[in-house]
């Protein structure tokens, strides 16, 4: 393999440091600037950090909300939290569709937009991309009712499906069971969500400069190497980025578990943003909700950390 | 757009309990004796949306403002169950219930009584009243807290089996006396091709209506009423796990699905007896007119109704029926309560309750006489009766109970169907359940 030009090999961004702009800022042009971010900033202190402190404080509460009377329990909220099969269940659903949704979403979604970006007919490549794409035009709620339907026992399409192909031993209520409830949830996520992700990556694959295709074609390699060895490091810094935003938004799903199942059955498809409505709303425990959306806060701010992290250690340029 | 909904969520709980003060409910009460000022205005929260319920109320509404032409009417509709729950929680949490609101009896509507959040109209409603003579005594029962009265009962409703009767006719099948009897008939339908009882149990509550009558029939009364509340509960009565074998064996034999019906909604099923596949379908007095349809299947064929018969060596009380009315009660921090009042004895006069009675509603007002052969259909006038005449009723379970204790069976519901979960084990977890609410 012949080495590739200088202008166009690739670099991590780690090995550069950022240079400051140091020149001099007028003060009466930095206040100007301070003033422009008030609105913007007292909007997120209403709307975002002072429901956020209240939700910590109501965390160490229990309360009435009938009568309104609240009582400050200390951290017994946590300590539920801790010893609640259902939470521990609920976190376990999100780690599965964070585990799934990295295959395929990230490393699957990736290796489709490569296929798709290698074929050579332009309108074609377009077409493939619509296609695609068009599930995660769809909402959540009308796919989660769109698949609520297909997987109906009665008359839904995939059992249909399966019994016209000699596999109707397999036939069953998808959403009805709780070994199967999750998984089909996970995999109609996977469907809506998947076009989005391929969009993502043949725009990342776009971006690579076709020099460097060419001269591996001139050497010989083959199109799998090709994907390895120049596709998938220089989409690092896009793949990198969706792994992060994958795995924050497999923690703070909810739409489709509510449309689908509600948690059910027996609660074998709560996640952590169902059951933390299910512990407000429905059984009307206002604090251990609140300890459940701390939780939650905790996990994606874990998650937001990581990926701030993760975008500048690994910037590609060339 | 999952990330906005759960922020929103999030932030909504958050904002809504931000509205909860520490101090309660405070002590001011509606003012119900004064004349109503029919220059005012009200609120009302109805659990009425959708169709055909969606009308009822605004044709009320039309009618009161043509008599009170000057009173302000602001009428917001939700559909029943989850949505007018929440809408409620939420109204709650940020102090703005409105002037007449909707509760179910039992549980929920008693927090609403025992918060000060609910006028207390026995003065006006008791059964010895004017108006409170207008209503079933059983009706104005339900609403019924530390001896005083809070509820306006609109409609009964009461849980019973919808039968084909050409199904039942063409295999000779008469209406069965004991639980036994039903299972056997199950095997009868099912060899005829056709499914014994359609279920959906995709919300759990579908086979807690089945499990509260069980209880009722197979735990003595005193138990069950004891197990419902939290302090005093045990749930140690073998009865329990008796009604639970009897609910799977029930699920077994005669559901088109099996363990497959949590993934079936109530609507299917209810589609199923709609269209003459199915024998059977334990449904809600208020369903039968939306059920029985002109036209449909279940209508040429014939509808009837009776109650889930009770097993032979039942050991609690096999005449109680599943029933509970449904009504409205009146913010007790209204300022416009005497109007609030008024309104409500306008929408349970003679002539509106016996349009709630009429298709396409259906819903068995509560008021007496307004449920009649002429005003009904055949079927929702024989259910009317039959709750009347019952000598006793029992609560649906996931309002009788406290949540958490309710949302515990309808998990166990769930798990029952699916083969999940033993009867053991789900008492154990309704057991847990109950602890935690203490």
């Amino acid at each position: 393999m012949t080495t590739a030009p200088a202008s166009i090999r690739p670099a991590v961004a780690r090995d550069v440091k950022p240079v400051r702009n140091r020149q001099p800022v007028h003060s009466r042009e930095r206040w100007r600037n301070i003033v422009w971010l008030i609105p913007a900033l007292a909007v997120l202190a209403v709307f975002v950090y002072w429901p956020l402190l209240q939700n910590i404080v109501f965390s160490f509460l229990k309360w009435n909300i009938y009568s309104g009377e609240q009582t400050f329990v200390g951290g017994a909220n946590y300590a539920e939290l801790a010893t609640d099969p259902i939470f521990g269940k609920a976190l376990l659903n999100n780690a599965w569709y964070a585990l799934i949704s990295i295959v395929v979403q990230v490393f699957g979604a990736l290796a489709l937009a490569a296929i798709v970006e290698s074929v050579r007919s332009e309108r074609m490549r377009k077409a493939f991309r619509s296609i695609y794409f068009i599930p995660s035009a769809i909402s959540l709620t009308v796919a989660g009712l769109l698949f609520y339907f297909i997987y109906q026992p009665q008359s839904g399409m995939l059992d249909a499906f399966l019994t016209s192909m000699g596999l109707g031993q397999y036939a069953q209520a998808w959403l009805g069971h709780e070994s199967t409830a999750i998984f089909a949830i996970i995999a109609m996520s996977q469907w809506q969500g998947f076009g989005y992700s391929v969009l993502l990556f043949s725009v990342a694959l776009q971006r690579i400069p076709v020099e460097l295709y060419e001269a591996s074609a001139i050497d010989g390699v083959g199109p799998i190497r090709r994907f390895f060895s120049i596709s998938m490091p220089l989409v690092r810094e896009m793949t990198g980025l969706m792994m992060i935003v994958t795995i924050s938004g497999a923690f703070q799903v909810f739409n489709e578990v509510m449309v689908m199942t509600s948690g059910g059955p027996n609660n074998s498809s709560q996640v952590l943003g169902t059951w933390l409505y299910h512990a407000g709303f429905l059984n009307n425990d206002f604090g251990y909700a609140a300890a459940i959306g701390v939780a939650i806060f905790v996990i994606t701010l874990i998650l937001a950390i990581l990926q701030l992290w993760m975008s500048r250690s690994r910037r590609v340029e060339w | 757009m999952r990330k906005f909904t759960l922020a929103a969520a999030s932030a909504t709980l958050a904002l809504a309990l931000a509205g909860c003060s520490s101090s309660g409910g405070g002590t001011q009460s509606a003012d119900l004796g004064s004349a109503p000022d029919y220059t005012g205005s009200i609120s009302i929260l109805t659990a009425f949306a959708g169709q055909p319920m969606g009308s009822y109320f605004e044709n009320v509404i039309k009618a009161y403002k043509a008599e009170h032409p000057k009173v302000q009417i602001t009428l917001s509709q939700e559909t029943d169950d989850n949505a007018v729950k929440d809408k409620e929680k939420v109204l709650i949490a940020s102090q703005s219930l409105p002037d007449i609101y909707f509760s179910y009896a039992g549980n929920w509507g008693q927090n609403f009584a025992e918060n000060g959040l609910a006028a207390d109209l026995s003065a006006q409603i008791a059964p010895s009243t004017t108006w409170g003579k207008t209503f079933g005594a059983g009706a104005l029962n339900a609403f019924k807290y530390n001896g005083k009265y809070y509820g306006v009962p609109l409609y009964n409703d009461a849980k019973f089996m919808g039968y084909n009767k050409a199904i039942f006719t063409k295999l000779g099948l008469t209406v069965p006396s004991s639980f036994e009897e039903l299972i056997s008939d199950c095997t009868t339908i099912k060899a005829a091709g056709y499914t014994p009882i359609a279920f959906g149990n995709k919300d759990g509550w579908p086979g807690l209506h089945y499990l509260q009558q069980l209880f009722a029939y197979n735990v003595p009364r005193a138990t069950l009423d004891k197990d419902l509340l939290p302090k005093t509960a045990t749930w140690s009565d073998p009865g329990y796990v008796t009604a639970m074998k009897q609910f799977n064996e029930l699920i077994t034999s005669c559901t088109g699905d099996g363990t497959n019906s949590n993934g079936v909604t109530y609507t299917t099923a209810q589609q199923q007896q709609q269209g003459g596949k199915a024998a059977m379908y334990y449904q809600e007095l208020v369903e039968f007119d939306s059920v029985n349809t002109g036209g449909s299947r279940l209508n040429k064929d014939g509808f009837g109704i009776f109650p889930l018969p009770a097993p032979a060596d039942a050991k609690g009380d096999p005449t109680t029926l599943e029933a509970a009315p449904e009504g409205y009660m009146i913010n007790n921090k209204s300022k416009n309560a005497a109007l609030a009042l008024d309104f409500m004895k306008f929408a349970t006069g003679q002539k509106n309750a016996a349009v709630l009675s009429s298709p396409p509603y259906g819903q068995p007002s509560a008021v007496i006489g307004a449920v009649t052969a002429t005003t009904s259909s055949a079927a929702v006038a024989e259910g009317s009766a039959a709750v009347n005449k019952a000598p006793s009723t029992v609560v649906w379970l996931d309002m009788a109970t406290v949540p958490t204790v309710g949302d515990a069976w309808v998990s166990a519901s769930e798990g029952l169907v699916s083969g999940g979960l033993s009867p053991a084990d789900a008492l154990k977890a309704v057991r847990a359940a109950s602890e935690k609410a203490k």
